[in-house]
């Protein structure tokens, strides 16, 4: 989850009268988890869903709803104009199809505003964005352009000074040679034209999504900005520009439009949408007894608009709130609105009689019998590593089930036997006190249709005088006791057993499973000084399904 | 203290009392016990400050190849005296007749004064009984004998001789009572009295895993509050693992760095055709991508159990019903005190037509009551696939903080409506390990998988 750092005494600069405490235990209410703290500062995890929280901006709108300050919606009020206007050409048409933009004017700008803007532009960028993929910002000083731009297209050896360079560097150099190129050049494919914004003056404004201009470089001597969003659908571009523009407006800027035109793309409208609900589906989801008024004074705390209409309410959401796609998300607007905490847990009478799943029965007895023989009970990861599986004990990996790119490198394999993982185990209790006796009972993977996953039980027993006939006992003895079965071994050869110390276990005439005194070679390489005898069954099939 | 002794005690109590001081070997012949015993008898009475054990070393001499040959035979000078007892002899001859060692022999007699020159004959002069060194000789013998008996001035005239003497040294344990020991009244025969005051062996009990305790105790909670039981694979489809619940196929949770996708494998059917339909169209319209079928096919390792509920629930679509699932889940993380790639988790749900935000608040509050926990709060968080999302957050006394637990909410209509679910869906679930963590009093989470017998020994069964 993303996170923002917030300082407190800015927060009360945007609130108004509210003590540091009540901020920090409002936070949670508005789905932010504080992080940390630190005297003044403090840093939130916010939900991806809400980019308008990546930045103090946002989430003072957010905490006046909530401290009543203000509440209702934020409107946008935009300046309209035709000073401003994007000629898209048809070229980029197959590679970045959509731009739009708009204007904030009067604005001020120090350091702390500028870095909320970069963190909220990589939020952005990284969440709704996908990365650069779906949608991309620019944020310009607005007085360094000359209107009308043009969205086009360019060859990869088109040159301009990139943000944060002194010189001239072609559009491969870019994507070779610097961070941002490097990161997000894939996004372009093999493209030989790449996306391009001009202005009139032919001057290089921004290279979507990759990197702005250096001309245009927003500094605390910036009063105007120009914000452009490309991406390949309408609707994300502009949804991910009513952010900004409600971010910016909060900031104390006047917003003025743009106009766009040619190839399909239009001047944004960053208009409001309007959902019907019914107070009948809040009170039944909540399970409470809202009046109308209630509900729509809530959804005015978490700063949306709401009138009644007829029996309905007509609620007005403002476009930067694009996480609500239905009445479920009012639901959960009126539930903030009210109060989490004003939420009185209720415990209503089970209508259903709870069963434990008979394979779970089945489990726990065979566990509790083999305690009674005397094993621990042990717990091994179903993803686990070559090394455990194969190489230590001589197994040959046949069919085996990986996982892609795992962090850990004792992380890569699905088992197909719990046994080596058992032999693992002794070999970290060398220094232990001795008889070790461990059994584990879990799931198996084998490569089928797709996979298939069994259930296998597996027992290990190490000390001075362990022998084949004490593990036999013990395995005979589990599955009479447990499950009234009649065990058989026969002659068999296996890589994990001694040659002539091992057998196949039968029940009722079919081969459930091996048995064995464990290769002296295993128990040299995991560097056990006892003999160590054990088994592996499987148990689907045989006590359950 | 207790004054029952063991057999073997009392038997070696009762020898040193007439003989006080033994070394071990000879405890063994005036007890007839093993050396074993012997040795074990002896750390007993030590440690209950009965015996005191003596190291000391003695040196011992034997004799070496050439003095056991002059013990037979006599000392080269001996040989020479013999020969000229009688008559006296040319140099010649005796050389002749003695050999190698008729120098040192010569030099000794003459230094002595027991033989003299005249022309070319050796005569003899004097003729002691007992030359130096005999007496030394003799006494060694074939024997080993310890150097203190020994006349060390007698010694010396042959200790420098290669191959006489032979030095050793050995160690050895005297073995004597205490004071204490020594007024111990030991009554013959045995009275079958025990020291029941003595520190006996641990043994370990064997015993279930305690993360599979707290598991079971989890388990019955929920059956004892109506709901039943249900398992499901750990291998599953895209498609039920993420684009059932609603997560969009760009989402950051589906991207390999997060979640374990099994290489080169895809389930070849994934669901019903009109289900597949469906979910598509609903991935469509709210997230505005090219939903791709083969991206659904994929199969990863489950990344939660709420793939097996609802794929439960979209089979039997039921209006009433209590149902959880217990399992394993992974993700793609690196390990450390906080995260394991694969844990457990308990994931359930409740449908019914009355069911609200506020009961499922309330099992909520009701499970943690159970496991002892009572000091819970809930705040609003954000999932893909509920809406509205709340998670618990319970006090840790020992941490003094609050710590998230089970995260709720309920089921969007972009996840039920497509499946044919028509009534409302309460679902909640978490992380077993970490109320294990809270209940065994761990801060490190992989301790549940390391296998450390010492610690599966010594935990306790009831926390």
């Amino acid at each position: 989850m993303p996170v923002v750092e917030l300082s407190y005494s800015r927060l009360q600069k945007l609130l108004g009268k509210v003590s540091k405490k009540q901020i920090s235990e409002s936070l949670p209410f508005l789905g932010l988890d504080i992080e940390s703290e630190d005297k003044d500062l403090v840093r939130v995890e916010y939900s991806p869903n809400r980019p308008d929280y990546s930045t103090d901006l946002g989430i003072a709108l957010g905490l006046q709803g909530l401290f009543g300050i203000r509440s209702g919606a934020v409107k946008l009020n935009i300046k309209k104009s035709t000073d401003y206007a994007i000629n898209v050409e048809q070229s980029v048409a197959k590679i970045r199809p959509f731009v739009t933009g708009i204007i904030a004017k009067n604005g001020r700008i120090d350091d702390y505003t500028i870095k909320q803007l970069m963190a909220m532009q990589e939020d952005l960028h990284f969440g709704i964005g996908r990365k650069r993929k779906k949608s991309s910002i620019g944020i310009h000083d607005l007085d360094k352009i000359s209107f009308p731009l043009t969205y086009t297209t360019t060859k990869r050896d088109h040159k301009f000074i990139p943000l944060n360079s002194d010189h001239e560097l072609t559009i491969s150099d870019i994507l070779v040679n610097t961070d941002v190129g490097r990161d997000y050049g894939a996004i372009l494919g093999n493209s030989l034209q790449v996306p391009l914004i001009l202005d009139s003056k032919k001057q290089t404004i921004s290279f979507p999504p990759i990197i702005n201009a250096a001309t245009t470089t927003v500094t605390t001597k910036t009063k105007n900005l120009f914000v452009e969003v490309t991406g390949i659908n309408k609707d994300d571009v502009e949804d991910m520009l009513s952010v900004v523009a409600t971010i910016l407006q909060t900031a104390g800027f006047t917003l003025v439009s743009t106009k766009i035109t040619g190839a399909k793309n239009t001047s944004p409208k960053l208009e409001s949408k309007k959902i019907l609900i019914n107070s009948g589906l809040i009170n039944q989801m909540l399970g409470l007894n809202l009046t109308t008024t209630q509900i729509i004074s809530s959804l005015k705390k978490s700063r949306l608009d709401a009138s009644l209409k007829g029996k309905n309410i007509v609620c007005t959401i403002p476009s930067y709130r694009f996480d609500i796609f239905g009445p479920m998300d009012l639901v959960e607007e009126v539930s903030l609105g009210y109060g989490i905490q004003n939420l009185e847990p209720i415990l209503s009478p089970s209508q259903t009689l709870g069963q434990t799943n008979p394979i779970s029965i089945k489990l726990k007895s065979l566990s509790l019998t083999m305690i009674g023989l005397g094993y621990t009970e042990a717990l091994n990861s179903s993803l686990t590593s070559k090394r455990v599986l194969y190489e230590m004990t001589n197994r040959k990996p046949i069919n085996m089930i990986s996982v892609l790119d795992s962090k850990s490198q004792e992380h890569t394999i699905l088992r197909d036997s719990i046994l080596p993982e058992l032999l693992e185990n002794l070999s970290r209790n060398i220094h232990t006190s001795y008889p070790q006796k461990l059994f584990e009972t879990g799931t198996v993977f084998s490569q089928g249709n797709p996979i298939s996953e069994t259930t296998s039980f597996a027992g290990i027993s190490a000390h001075q005088d362990a022998t084949f006939t004490e593990i036999k006992s013990i395995l005979q003895s589990a599955l009479k006791t447990g499950f009234n079965l009649d065990t058989e071994t026969k002659t068999f050869s296996h890589s994990i057993f001694e040659e002539g110390r091992t057998a196949s276990v039968l029940v009722n005439g079919k081969i459930i499973g091996i048995i064995g005194e464990i290769n002296s070679k295993t128990i040299e390489n995991y560097k056990i000084r006892v003999p160590v005898v054990g088994f592996e069954i499987s148990l689907s099939g045989l006590i359950f399904d | 203290m207790s004054q029952v002794f063991h057999e073997i005690e009392k038997k070696i109590i009762i020898s040193l009392k007439d003989n006080t001081k033994q070394t071990p070997e000879q405890l063994e012949k005036s007890t007839h016990l093993s050396p074993d015993q012997i040795r074990r008898g002896i750390e007993w009475l030590k440690l209950k400050e009965l015996a005191i054990v003596n190291e000391s070393q003695i040196i011992t001499l034997s004799l070496g190849k050439n003095g056991l040959e002059s013990f037979h035979k006599g000392l080269p000078e001996r040989k020479l005296l013999d020969l000229l007892k009688n008559e006296s002899k040319k140099l010649s001859d005796l050389q002749r007749e003695l050999g190698t060692v008729f120098g040192p022999a010569m030099g000794l007699a003459r230094k002595n004064n027991w033989v003299d020159t005249s022309e070319d004959k050796i005569f003899l002069k004097n003729h002691p009984s007992e030359l130096p060194g005999e007496k030394t000789l003799k006494q060694i013998g074939e024997n080993k004998i310890p150097k203190s008996e020994i006349d060390i001035d007698d010694l010396s005239n042959i200790l420098k001789r290669p191959d006489f003497v032979i030095e050793d040294i050995i160690k050895t344990k005297e073995i004597s009572l205490t004071e204490n020991a020594k007024s111990i009244e030991i009554t013959a025969g045995s009275s079958g009295a025990i020291d029941v005051e003595s520190k006996v062996p641990d043994v370990f009990v064997a015993r279930t895993h305690p993360l599979k305790d707290t598991i079971d105790e989890i388990r019955e909670i929920f059956v004892t509050l109506g709901f039943t039981e249900i398992i499901g694979n750990m291998t599953q489809p895209c498609f039920w693992n993420f684009d059932a619940l609603f997560t969009p196929q760009d989402h950051s949770a589906r991207e390999l760095q997060d979640t374990f996708y099994l290489d080169g494998i895809s389930a070849k059917n994934i669901g019903t055709i009109e289900q597949i339909k469906k979910i598509s169209e609903t991935h469509k319209k709210s997230w505005r991508y090219y939903w791709d079928i083969n991206e659904a096919k994929k199969m990863v390792l489950r990344t939660h159990t709420t793939c097996v509920t609802i794929k439960h629930l979209a089979e039997n679509k039921p209006d009433e019903a209590r149902v959880f699932s217990l399992g394993r889940v992974f993700r793609n993380e690196k390990v450390s005190y906080k995260h394991l790639v694969e844990f457990n988790q308990i994931e359930g749900v409740v449908v019914g037509k009355n069911a609200t935000l506020r009961d499922l608040m309330g099992i909520q509050r009701e499970f943690y009551k159970r496991i002892g926990i009572t000091k819970i709060k809930f705040w609003p968080t954000f999932f893909p696939y509920t809406e509205p999302s709340l998670q618990t957050m319970v006090y840790n006394d020992r941490l003094e903080k609050w710590v998230e637990l089970f995260g709720m909410g309920i089921f969007r209509p972009e996840v039920t409506k497509p499946l044919g679910i028509t009534k409302p869906v309460l679902a909640w679930g978490g992380g077993i390990e970490r109320i294990a963590m809270l209940k065994y009093g761990l801060d490190d989470v992989r301790e549940f998988y390391s296998n450390n017998l010492s610690w599966l020994r010594s935990a306790r069964k009831c926390q």
